[in-house]
């Protein structure tokens, strides 16, 4: 387990230009009139980032210094939880505390566009964290798959799900009910079990992917 | 091919031979098309993630962390890592350690590396051509390294190298492969009791070795040279035998593509 963890810890210092970044966005990012955003939404983008250096960056790297590839995928999965709890952490923060502070009259967070708070605040930081680990774990296979045809496969068929279900009012109602139920849920409990099992299944798909992989 | 016992075994191949495709394959970085790998009866593919083998390639990338720190990360993630011998390593050759891995020169990338690799202590230990960009005297150090590191810790470590007779020294076994497939693989012994050329009158030449495994000729005038791996013919006032050099014995194991006709 220490080699496991000794990854994590490479995971997470390795990943300094995703923080610095996503400190810099929160920190600069302005918006005005009546209806503002939150710069706890852009916490977000350390998620979006990370999987891209935990995949193009790291793993060769550390199979070169003798890492295992089971070591590496479970210190991945580690490392997107810790995230997601510090991520989700940051900006439930950030809406409590800095939020009220604007001027403006409303200010959108994504926790209240998505309708976790009508669940509370600390309900909806874990629903928020259970969702962000989804999105990780999604973006780390999607990425580890792109030097491969079925990588390709996949980007066609989600572009192709978007372009032909978002003119056609009864395939849209499909694709918006599908958001709705992974990401725009208020039912907390229905919403953090289908993100888990979401990663789940990401996960297995990732190990596939893994498995396949060479230096 | 079989390799059943820990000894430093040296794999040879023209360019674009199989010798990284062999080695990578042997570590579990890519599928092979035909035949089956096993590891200590474990058959290996992209699919194993635990292999238990250290396969270091030439130019790997590496962190761009003080070496010394690097080493340490090694130790961390590789639970058979043994720190004390990487530590002496990097005393010995002189690394800074303070110095990061990208502003250290190839040779010194190459040096940090193969340490990496020997320290892992895993059972099997490819190193695909390790020595590139070392200066004359980090070759011989780093054949005094191999040597030590078997010694303290007796595994099957496999080299691939174009230098050859530099480390006939260190090697006990060798590997030859061309367009993929073995085309060798004995004793270093067993090259120096069979590898002979025989130059003489083409029918003298001819009549010597006509029951011998001859794997190369050479013709210049009416003077004919046999290359054979096999039990030397009786030695006549008509032919000329001589031992065969490692690398004259790679040549002409491989030798016959390109070049000048045989």
């Amino acid at each position: 387990m220490n080699a496991v963890f000794a990854i994590v810890k490479r995971l997470l210092a390795s990943n300094k230009i995703s923080f610095i970044m996503t400190a810099l966005v929160v920190l600069c990012a302005t918006s005005s009139g009546d209806v503002v955003l939150s710069n706890g939404n852009y916490t977000w983008l350390l998620a979006v980032m990370t999987p891209f250096f935990f995949v193009f960056y790291d793993y060769t790297k550390l199979m070169h210094l003798g890492a295992s590839k089971r070591d590496y995928f479970i210190g991945c999965l580690i490392s997107y939880s810790v995230l997601a709890l510090g991520i989700s952490l940051a900006n439930t923060l950030i809406h409590l505390l800095i939020d009220p502070l604007y001027p403006a009259q409303a200010v959108l967070n994504m926790m209240d566009v998505c309708k976790w708070t009508e669940n509370g605040i600390f309900i909806a930081g874990v629903q928020q964290t259970f969702f962000l680990l989804q999105v990780m774990i999604f973006l780390h296979v999607l990425l580890s798959m792109q030097p491969h045809w079925y990588g390709w496969l996949t980007d066609t068929i989600f572009i192709a799900i978007i372009c032909v279900f978002t003119p056609i009012p009864a395939l849209r109602r499909i694709l918006s009910g599908f958001f709705q139920i992974i990401m725009l849920n208020r039912n907390a409990v229905l919403h953090i079990c289908i993100s888990l099992l979401l990663s789940a299944a990401l996960s297995f798909a990732g190990l596939c992917v893994l498995k396949r992989k060479t230096l | 091919m079989s390799i059943d016992e820990p000894g430093i075994y040296c794999l040879l191949g023209r360019n674009g031979a199989g010798k990284t495709t062999l080695l990578k394959s042997i570590a579990g970085y890519q599928n092979i098309t035909n035949g089956r790998i096993q590891v200590d009866g474990k058959v290996i593919t992209t699919s194993t993630l635990d292999i238990g083998v250290s396969y270091i390639e030439n130019f790997a990338k590496h962190f761009n962390l003080p070496v010394r720190k690097l080493l340490k990360i090694a130790s961390e993630v590789n639970p058979n890592y043994d720190y004390d011998f990487a530590s002496e390593m990097m005393e010995r050759f002189e690394l800074d350690g303070k110095k990061k891995f990208n502003h250290l020169s190839l040779g010194m990338k190459t040096m940090v590396s193969t340490i990496i690799c020997l320290a892992s202590n895993n059972r099997v230990v490819l190193l695909d051509e390790p020595v590139l960009g070392f200066d004359a005297i980090m070759r011989v150090e780093f054949y005094d390294m191999l040597t030590e590191s078997f010694r303290k810790h007796p595994r099957i470590i496999i080299v691939s190298t174009h230098i050859i007779e530099e480390i006939a020294k260190t090697i006990q076994k060798l590997i030859i492969i061309d367009q993929g497939s073995v085309r060798f693989f004995d004793t270093l012994q067993s090259v120096e009791t069979k590898a002979f050329s025989i130059s003489g009158l083409q029918k003298d030449v001819e009549a010597a070795t006509q029951n011998l495994n001859v794997i190369g000729q050479d013709t210049v005038g009416g003077l004919v040279t046999t290359y054979i791996f096999d039990n030397p013919p009786e030695r006549t006032a008509s032919l000329d035998i001589h031992p065969l050099s490692l690398q004259d014995f790679f040549i002409q194991m491989v030798g016959h593509k390109g070049g000048a006709a045989r």
